[in-house]
């Protein structure tokens, strides 16, 4: 029976990413930035879609969100893949209103007076069945891929616009997105770049081999230097893990001391960000940090190990009122936009998966 | 695959490309072949004991799975049944795991030598493998050590057959098991385990994390040598029979990642605690990596960890380090740090918790202080009990009220007694048989002064049966507690009864040549396989087998017997068995060392001394001692008076003057009379 046979490939390809989810960061599964990730979701929504059985856009949604609720669950600090199973969510609700001929834009539209009539209807109007649905789902989905294809050069793109002749520019740890909005730079632009090391895991290290090969001028400073040489920096330009709801990042660690002494310096603070990265978590006073792999102090600590506890957040958070501006791959955005971003991503019901 | 070594490039790359399709299996031994455990594992095998709220054997599938196994083969033996049930349910036997797991289980496995000569029977491992036991928690990435072993193993032709997988880490360090520490010589270029090479380290940080890479070879190796018991019999055999066989051990050193075996609850409490300090990440608490339903907890700050529907009462503090079960309630102002407390556990007012192990369905009430314990499933403590260090209460045992154990208190519902009764099949007796044991057991009243006047359960005490581990069988939480004045006679002890052993394996196998009629060459060749088994020297060896062959007859017919009847029996033994002295006698330091021997044995025996100059008459005329070393010995080797009024007695020297006549004549008669 071929359907059965579908039936049990999509599921293996399902367990295979939720377990290579698990041992994400631990050395031992392959080592991914978010931007794989996102595609890695999406390729696999795509299937999901296009093999698993369903009637309506309700019960694809339904499947959707159980299989997002596993994944989201099994690596709670990768948000990308929650992000993505809300965007392929917007998409069938989309695509599913374009069908039935509604324009999706009265859909959007929100007023109070809606929300007060409009009562318990939105599970109920997606059990119609359409001929064309899936097809259309799936184009929309390819759609989708190919902005997230193209996301790291948006942003390299607009590196001309924002990075000036012989300014220092200040970056911290390793973000692909920042190097290639730096190379990008370099192209036309004479600039140094200062990189904060970033340790124990010391990425900045990486970052700084990676941009002097193509002929940038690159100094490296301990994390402890940051705020003594942040006088002589003309722009900082991060990347972030994920931006959160209200504006806030939550980013490396050290990105939160980075932008408290931009601030005290008045030095703007630029932070590059694709749009997958947008996630409607907020995160206010309560925050925790986020500890991940301490094996990698191990080394250093090997001697006293037995008496000592090791505390090594990966994470920080970073409030909104720090942040300059977003260069996101469709354009610059303020903080205080971020929300409106959020509606257009994603349906408000999805939010919470 | 020996083939494959100096080929064109061409063949390496397609046999590359076999080797990669070929699926990585591992061996995973469920069960510890000792008794560390008990009484716990009495009721539950200690693969399936509860570390940070998931059984110990689901880490170890866990490891194997991440580092890319395909193919598990899980061997079990004491309480096999629940282990297969375990692993149905578990997610490792879903088909879609990445990772097939074949539960094997017999009876009769009684070491890991039996599991890999199984292994081997049934033909299950097709090329290198991962052997390690069901309790090992780790998170290293031997899919370097993997690469190591085989590019070696592709460059020496096979020479390798195991790579043995070791952390650094410093002595005193608390995930080093102070029973297995090692001290390790390696080569230091090759990273070979070695004896004696030109140039080697011998180094003392490294952790055994008890995971092997194997070669096909080692359950080869095994079946060749039905002595070997366990992995260290097998390495130091390899070891020694570097140069004959050619076969060799490698290490593997890494820094980091982490890898403990649980093998005692010291263990099991330190490894429980770096579990709970993410030192084993990602295999954390909060990951949830047996996708259990329910099983997920949430993480905050000083790894404070939570699961569902946890109830905390008002001023109750959860310090650091604590993990948490679902559906466990606590009541107000306890202070509870570095525990883990299972599931569906209830815990009253004013209690203190400290490096607590308590495991599912576990009731304590108001008022009770806990150090340093490991509480069972079901146990119940009563109002203001004190546990001090290293008390182990065992499955649902009753303690209290107002009580303090002492340290180190161990108390379970199986009585000792009862322990001791089905002492000699313990292996076999599965859970029908627990259940027999159970009726048969007379009976006993409770003592209140051990567990208080509610209390149920008995102070366990190991009992005195077992031969080899008796010291280690006693203390469940290692040798830690009373470090080391012992030590040096408890190795010299060990190395006499080793002695001792070796005398009863050559006897059994003298006698079964007798019974069996083999051929002295082959008696020589498992002779030999002993001595490499119990590491006797060759020395050694000879006083033994003259020892053994001369109390023979007293063996078989009793130390009654006069000197007449004993020659009469031993001489032609000697005739027959010359063959297998002769093998060993050869240098003639040998002879004064059997001389030696012969000496010992009749001065032990007075009554027989008459006998001896007969029995060296014997062993002149096999050939198997030379006239000038019994001349030798006679002038030179009286030590002290007993010896050489012995000597005096027998007259040797004017006995021995009469043999060389005769034997003279013989040798002009072309040996006339051979037999005397």
């Amino acid at each position: 029976m071929p359907g059965a046979d579908k039936e049990t490939d999509l599921t293996e390809r399902i367990e295979a990413f939720l377990a290579d989810l698990k041992r994400g960061g631990s050395g031992t599964g392959p080592l991914r930035g978010s931007g794989e990730m996102a595609r890695e979701t999406t390729y696999l929504l795509r299937r999901i879609t296009a093999q698993a059985r369903w009637s309506s856009a309700g019960d694809l949604m339904e499947i959707i969100r159980n299989e997002g609720r596993r994944m989201t669950a099994a690596q709670p600090s990768e948000t990308t893949v929650g992000n993505m199973v809300r965007r392929v969510l917007k998409i069938i609700r989309e695509e599913y209103a374009r069908s039935r001929g509604s324009s999706e834009e009265t859909e959007q539209q929100e007023s109070l007076h809606k929300l007060l009539t409009a009562g318990e209807l939105s599970e109920e109007n997606f059990r119609q069945h359409f001929v064309h649905l899936k097809a259309n789902v799936i184009e929309a989905i390819n759609e989708l891929l190919t902005e997230l294809d193209g996301t790291t050069d948006n942003i390299a793109m607009q590196a001309l616009e924002h990075i000036h002749s012989n300014e220092v520019i200040m970056t911290v740890g390793r973000s692909r997105t920042v190097e290639a909005f730096l190379k990008d730079a370099a192209r036309k632009r004479k600039f140094h770049v200062i990189v904060a090391e970033c340790a124990p895991f010391c990425q900045g290290h990486e970052m700084a081999t990676g941009l002097s090969k193509v002929g940038i001028e690159t100094t490296v400073i301990a994390d402890a230097a940051i705020f003594a040489v942040m006088s002589r920096v003309n722009k900082v330009i991060i990347g972030t893990q994920t931006v959160l709801a209200n504006g806030g990042l939550r980013a490396v660690n050290g990105t939160h001391s980075v932008a408290l002494a931009a601030r005290h310096h008045s030095t703007p603070l630029i932070i590059c960000a694709p749009m997958f990265k947008l996630s409607p978590q907020v995160f206010t006073t309560i925050f925790y940090p986020f500890p991940g792999s301490f094996s990698y102090c191990l080394p250093v600590l090997r001697e006293i190990l037995s008496k000592v506890n090791v505390h090594c957040p990966v994470f920080d958070y970073v409030p909104p009122e720090l942040i300059t501006l977003f260069i996101s791959n469709i354009g610059g955005n303020a903080p205080s936009y971020i929300y409106r971003l959020m509606s257009e991503l994603y349906h408000p019901e999805d939010h919470k998966l | 695959m020996s083939s494959r070594g100096g080929k064109q490039k061409k063949g390496n790359v397609t046999s590359e490309q076999e080797e990669e399709e070929q699926p990585l299996q591992a061996v995973l031994v469920a069960d510890s072949f000792n008794r560390r455990f008990f009484p716990i594992s009495k009721d539950q095998p200690r693969a399936l004991l509860p570390l940070g709220n998931v059984a110990m054997i689901d880490y170890t599938l866990e490891f194997l799975t991440s580092t890319g196994v395909q193919e598990t083969f899980v061997f079990c033996c004491w309480m096999s049944n629940k282990i297969k049930d375990h692993l149905l349910k578990s997610k490792w036997c879903r088909p879609t795991s990445p990772n097939v797991v074949h539960i094997i289980t017999s009876d009769l496995y009684r070491s890991l030598g039996d599991v890999l000569r199984d292994v081997d029977a049934k033909n299950l491992v097709r090329n290198d493998f991962i052997l390690v036991y069901g309790d090992v928690v780790s998170n290293i990435d031997v899919s370097q050590a993997l690469q190591e072993h085989r590019h070696r193993r592709k460059v020496d032709k096979n020479i390798s057959v195991m790579t043995m997988v070791f952390k650094e880490s410093s002595p005193g360090h608390k995930t080093r098991c102070e029973e297995d520490d090692v001290i390790v010589a390696m080569d230091s270029k090759s990273k070979r385990f070695s004896m004696v090479t030109d140039e080697f380290e011998i180094r003392h940080d490294l952790l055994d994390c008890h995971i092997s890479i194997c070669s096909p070879q080692v359950a080869e190796l095994f079946t060749d040598n039905f002595d070997y018991q366990t992995r260290n019999d097998f390495v130091r055999g390899i070891l020694v029979n570097e140069e004959i066989l050619g076969n060799q051990i490698h290490l593997y050193v890494t820094q980091d990642g982490y890898g403990a075996r649980v093998s005692n609850l010291q263990m099991y409490d330190s490894v429980s605690l770096d579990m709970v300090r993410r030192w084993v990440y990602p295999l954390t608490p909060e990951a949830n990596f047996t996708d259990q339903q329910g099983q997920g907890c949430t993480h905050s700050r000083h790894n404070v960890y939570r699961g569902a529907e946890v109830s905390l009462g008002h001023g109750s503090q959860m310090e650091e380090n604590v993990l948490i079960g679902r559906d466990t309630s606590i009541g107000a102002n306890c202070h509870i740090s570095n525990s883990v407390i299972g599931n569906n556990c209830t815990i009253g007012d004013n209690v203190v918790l400290d490096r607590a192990h308590m495991w599912n369905n576990v009731h304590v009430s108001s008022n009770v202080e806990i150090h340093q314990s490991v509480v069972c499933d079901g146990a119940v403590v009563k109002e203001a009990v004190r546990l001090n260090k290293q008390c182990v209460l065992a499955y649902n045992v009753v303690i209290g009220p107002n009580l303090s154990l002492p340290e180190g208190t161990v108390v379970s519902m199986h009585h000792p007694e009862e322990e001791e009764e089905d002492d000699d099949d313990e292996f076999l007796s599965d859970d029908q048989e627990v259940g027999h044991s159970k009726d048969k057991t007379r009976q006993k009243a409770f003592n209140p002064a051990e567990v208080g006047p509610e209390g149920k359960g008995y102070i366990w005490k190991a009992s005195m049966n077992d031969t080899e581990d008796e010291e280690l069988a006693q203390c469940l939480w290692g040798l830690v507690l009373n470090p080391d004045p012992e030590s040096d006679s408890e190795s010299e002890a060990s190395e006499e009864s080793q002695d001792r052993t070796f005398q009863l394996e050559v006897l059994g196998t003298l006698q079964r040549g007798l019974e069996e009629n083999i051929v002295c060459d082959n008696l020589v060749l498992e002779i030999n396989s002993l001595k490499y088994a119990y590491n006797i020297t060759l020395k050694e060896v000879m006083q033994i087998l003259t020892r053994v062959v001369l109390e023979y007859p007293f063996q078989q017919q009793g130390t009654q017997l006069t000197t007449l009847q004993y020659t009469g029996s031993l001489l032609p033994l000697l005739k027959t068995w010359s063959p297998v002295f002769k093998n060993y006698i050869k240098r003639a330091q040998d002879h004064l060392d059997c001389l030696s021997a012969v000496e010992e044995l009749f001065l032990e025996q007075d009554t027989h001394q008459t006998a001896m100059v007969k029995v060296l008459m014997k062993m002149y005329q096999l050939e198997i001692l030379e006239e000038e070393a019994i001349l030798k010995w006679f002038s030179t080797g009286a030590t002290n008076d007993k010896s050489r009024q012995l000597r005096k007695n027998q007259g040797v020297m004017r006995r021995m003057s009469l043999w060389r006549k005769e034997s003279e004549e013989d040798e002009s008669s072309e040996e006339g009379e051979c037999g005397r």
